[in-house]
C-alpha cells in the first residue's frame, strides 16, 4: 500500500530498473508458465510474497513465521496427496508495487502451485495477473483492499476482511457509542482510501452521524500539524485513523497535545503494538477496528497454538501471524480436495470450501472470493496494550 | 491564523537546520549530499542507543540529558560525515557531477539500510520525551518543548553564521565556494576545509535528529527521507549555497506548507512545499537570496 519513495524522487534510475526487470520478467513469466504447479512428484511449493525489508518489515516476519508453522505442522504429519511435502518459498516484496513484481515473477518461475502471499494492498495488486497468466491460485492473507477484487480474477481469494467489511463494523460501532460527528484520514494509500471512502458511503447512506471532514496525510513524515488543525477546527466526537501505526502514533500524540478530547479510532493496519509505544499516553482509550490477533484470541486452542509458534520461532506472534498460518492450511486442504496441483482444479476446490475452520471462523467464500464474514471485533488501547472491548455479535 | 504561522515556523526551524547542510555542502563543491537527510535520521539513532545505554533518567534532568546526548549525537554525526565525504565522494572530486551524485544516492541507501540491519526495520519510541506547559499566545497554542527547541536551532544556526563569516575556517569555506582552484593556489587547505564542512553540515543535521526524536517521539531508518527533501528544497527556495538564504529558505517553506494546507485542507500540503520548488526553479533558480551566477567559458 505504501508506494515506493525513493521511485519516485530518483525517477531516472528508477526508470532504468524498470526497463531492466520488465525486460526480464517477460521471460521468466514465458518460463514460469510451463513448470507452474504441474510437476507430480516432489514437494509443493507454496509460494509468499511479503514485506521483508522497507518499513512494512516487521509484519512480513510474523506472516512467514505464520506460514513456515502450518507448512512445518503438515509436513510433520505427512504432507498431502499421498505424502508430497510443502515447502514455503518467501519473497520479499518490500510493500512496493516494482519489487512485488519481481518478487511474484520469481515465485511463478520457480513453480510455486499456490501463493499465500500479500500484505500491502497497493503491492499486491499488480501482482495478480501475474500469478492468474501463470493459473496459480492467490489465497491472500493481509492485504485486504476491495481493489484486489474488482477485477473479478478468478484465482484471488481474500482470507482477511474486506475494507467493506470493516468500514461496516466501523458504522456499527459508531451508532452503538452515539458519535454524532466523525472525521476520516487516511494516508492515500490503496487500503486506507478504500476504508475511508467506503465508511463515509455508509455512514451517510445510514443517516446515523455525520462526515464532517475527510483528508489525507503524507506517510513518513513527522509532522502531522496541518491534519491536526483541520480536525481541531471541525471539532469531531470521534476521528477514525485508516492507515498505518508509525504514522498512527504521530498524529493521535499530535492530536492529544493539541487539546483534542473526542474519541480515536485505528484501523486495523494501525494495530500492532508499536502504536501504543510511539503515542504514549495518548493512545490510552483508543478504539481499533481489528479481526481477531493472536493477544486477543481466547481459549485453550489458541494459547497451544502461541505456544507452539514460540518454540518454533523465539518470539511471540504478531499480526496476521495467524491468517498466514491459515492461508497455508486452507492452500493444503484445497490441494487435497482437488487431489492435483493444477490451478483450475485448485479453484474449484477452494469455491467449495464450507465451514473450514479458520481462527477468524468457519470459512466460506462469496461468489467474488472474500469472506462471508469479515470476523471484525473493536478493540481499546488499555495499559499500552490493544484488549478486546466489543465482538459486534 | 497565529496557529498556523507557529506551526510553519516550528517546522520550518527544523527544515532549516538540515537544509544548511545541503547548503555549506553545494556551495563549496556543487555536490548535492542526498545521504544529508539519512545523517539527520542516524543522529536520532544516536541519540536513541545513547538514551536507552544509559537507562531510566529522571523527568526532571531529561532535558540536560538530552542536551549532553544532542552534542554527543552531533560529534558522532560530524564523524560520520567526514567519513562518507572521505570514502565516497573525495575519490570522485575530479569526476563528472552525475557520478557522484549517484554515488550519494548510494551513501544513502547504505545509510538507511545499515541502520535497518543494525537496528531493525521496526520503528523505535524514543525513551526521552520533551514534555511540558502549554499556553496561549494571541490564539496559538504553543508548548514549551517547541520553545527549547526552537531556541536551541536559532542559536545553532546563530554560531554558525558567525564561524563562517568571523573565523578564518570560515573565510576559507567562502573562498572555497568561490573559486576552489584559486584558494588552493594562495595556500588553502582545501581538503581540510571540505572535511570541516561535512562535520559542520552533518552535526547539524544529528542535534536536528535527535531533537525530532525527543518531539515527536517516533524514530525509523527512513525517516530521513521526506525531511531531507524538504530541505533541499528549502535550500533551493533560500538560495542554494547561501547560509542565510538555507535559514530563511526553511521558514518560508514551512510557512508556505502550513498556510497552504490551511487553505486547502492538509492533504495538499505536500503539493504546496514541491510546487513552490518548482515556481522556484522556473522563475528565480537562484533563489530568494541566491545571487545570479555567470556562466564562465
Amino acid at each position: 500500500m505504501k508506494f515506493g519513495k525513493r521511485g519516485t524522487a530518483l525517477l531516472g534510475i528508477a526508470t532504468a530498473v524498470l526497463l531492466v526487470s520488465s525486460g526480464c520478467s517477460g521471460g521468466l513469466l514465458g518460463g514460469g508458465n510451463d513448470s507452474s504447479g504441474s510437476s507430480d512428484t516432489g514437494p509443493i511449493k507454496l509460494g509468499m510474497v511479503a514485506p521483508t525489508s522497507g518499513s512494512s518489515a516487521p509484519t512480513g516476519v510474523y506472516m512467514k513465521n505464520g506460514a513456515q508453522l502450518a507448512v512445518d505442522e503438515i509436513n510433520k504429519a505427512g504432507g498431502i496427496l499421498d505424502g508430497r511435502k510443502l515447502e514455503l518459498i518467501v519473497a520479499d516484496g518490500a510493500c512496493d508495487a516494482q519489487q512485488a513484481v519481481a518478487a511474484a515473477n520469481k515465485l511463478v518461475s520457480s513453480g510455486v502451485a499456490v501463493s499465500v502471499g500479500g500484505y500491502c494492498s497497493g503491492a499486491t495488486l499488480p501482482t495478480l495477473p501475474i500469478f492468474a497468466k501463470a493459473d496459480v491460485p492467490m489465497i491472500i492473507p493481509a492485504a485486504n483492499s476491495q481493489d484486489l477484487v474488482k477485477q473479478g480474477l478468478k484465482n484471488v481469494f481474500l482470507i482477511n476482511g474486506t475494507g467493506m467489511q470493516q468500514s461496516t463494523a466501523a458504522l456499527e460501532f459508531i451508532k452503538k457509542q452515539g458519535y454524532a460527528t466523525v472525521a476520516l484520514v487516511d494516508d492515500n494509500t490503496s487500503y486506507s482510501k478504500d476504508i475511508t471512502t467506503e465508511t463515509q458511503k455508509q455512514i451517510e447512506a445510514d443517516g446515523a452521524a455525520k462526515v464532517v471532514l475527510n483528508t489525507s496525510v503524507t506517510a513518513g513524515e513527522s509532522d502531522y500539524s496541518a491534519v491536526v488543525r483541520d480536525i481541531m477546527s471541525k471539532n469531531p466526537a470521534l476521528v477514525y485513523w485508516t492507515a498505518y501505526y508509525q504514522e498512527g502514533g504521530l498524529v493521535i500524540n499530535q492530536l492529544k497535545q493539541a487539546g483534542y478530547s473526542g474519541a480515536i479510532m485505528v484501523a486495523d493496519g494501525s494495530v500492532d503494538p508499536s502504536l501504543p509505544k510511539i503515542a504514549g499516553a495518548a493512545s490510552e482509550g483508543v478504539f481499533a477496528t481489528m479481526t481477531q490477533t493472536p493477544e486477543t484470541l481466547e481459549g485453550a486452542d489458541a494459547a497451544k497454538w502461541i505456544a507452539s509458534y514460540k518454540t518454533a520461532f523465539g518470539a511471540d506472534p504478531g499480526p496476521y501471524s495467524t491468517q498466514s498460518y491459515d492461508a497455508v492450511r486452507v492452500a493444503a486442504e484445497a490441494i487435497k480436495k482437488a487431489g492435483n496441483t493444477k490451478g483450475a482444479d485448485i479453484i474449484k476446490a477452494l469455491e467449495g470450501i464450507d465451514g473450514f475452520k479458520m481462527f477468524s471462523g468457519p470459512l466460506k467464500f462469496t461468489p467474488e472470493h472474500t469472506l462471508s464474514s469479515g470476523g471484525f471485533v473493536i478493540l481499546e488501547i488499555k495499559d499500552g496494550k490493544f484488549v478486546l472491548k466489543d465482538s459486534l455479535s | 491564523m497565529t496557529q498556523v504561522i507557529w506551526d510553519g515556523l516550528f517546522v520550518g526551524s527544523f527544515y532549516a537546520l538540515i537544509a544548511l547542510g545541503y547548503s555549506m555542502v553545494y556551495g563549496i563543491i556543487k555536490l548535492l549530499n542526498f545521504a544529508h537527510g539519512d545523517i539527520y535520521m542516524l543522529g536520532a539513532f544516536i541519540g536513541f542507543a545513547a538514551l536507552t545505554s544509559v537507562g531510566g533518567i529522571p523527568a526532571s534532568l531529561s532535558l540536560v540529558a538530552l542536551l549532553i546526548v544532542m552534542l554527543l549525537s552531533m560529534l558522532l554525526t560530524g564523524v560520520a560525515g567526514v567519513v562518507i565525504e572521505r570514502l565516497a565522494y573525495r575519490p570522485l572530486r575530479s569526476a563528472p557531477r552525475l557520478a557522484v551524485l549517484i554515488t550519494a544516492v548510494g551513501a544513502s541507501f547504505s545509510l538507511e539500510y545499515g541502520i535497518s540491519a543494525i537496528a531493525g526495520p521496526n520503528p523505535r519510541s524514543f525513551p526521552v520525551r520533551l514534555e511540558g506547559g502549554v499556553f496561549d499566545f494571541i490564539g496559538a497554542r504553543i508548548s514549551l518543548p517547541q520553545i527549547i527547541l526552537m531556541v536551541i536551532a536559532a542559536l545553532l544556526m546563530f554560531w554558525l553564521n558567525t564561524y563562517v563569516q568571523r573565523t578564518s575556517t570560515g573565510r576559507a569555506m567562502r573562498s572555497i565556494a568561490l573559486d576552489m582552484k584559486g584558494s588552493l593556489l594562495m595556500g588553502v587547505n582545501v581538503d581540510a576545509v571540505i572535511t570541516r564542512t561535512f562535520f559542520i553540515g552533518s552535526a547539524l543535521a544529528g542535534a536536528a535528529g535527535v531533537m525530532a526524536g525527543a518531539y515527536y517521539g517516533k524514530i525509523d531508518f527512513l525517516m530521513g527521507f521526506i525531511i531531507g527533501l524538504k530541505a533541499f528544497t528549502a535550500a533551493v527556495i533560500g538560495g542554494i549555497g547561501n547560509i542565510k538564504g538555507a535559514m530563511l529558505g526553511g521558514l518560508v517553506l514551512g510557512l508556505v506548507e502550513a498556510i497552504g494546507s490551511d487553505l486547502f485542507g492538509g492533504q495538499w500540503r505536500d503539493v504546496f512545499a514541491f510546487g513552490v520548488l518548482i515556481l522556484f526553479l522556473t522563475l528565480r533558480p537562484t533563489g530568494i537570496l541566491g545571487e545570479r551566477v555567470t556562466e564562465r567559458v
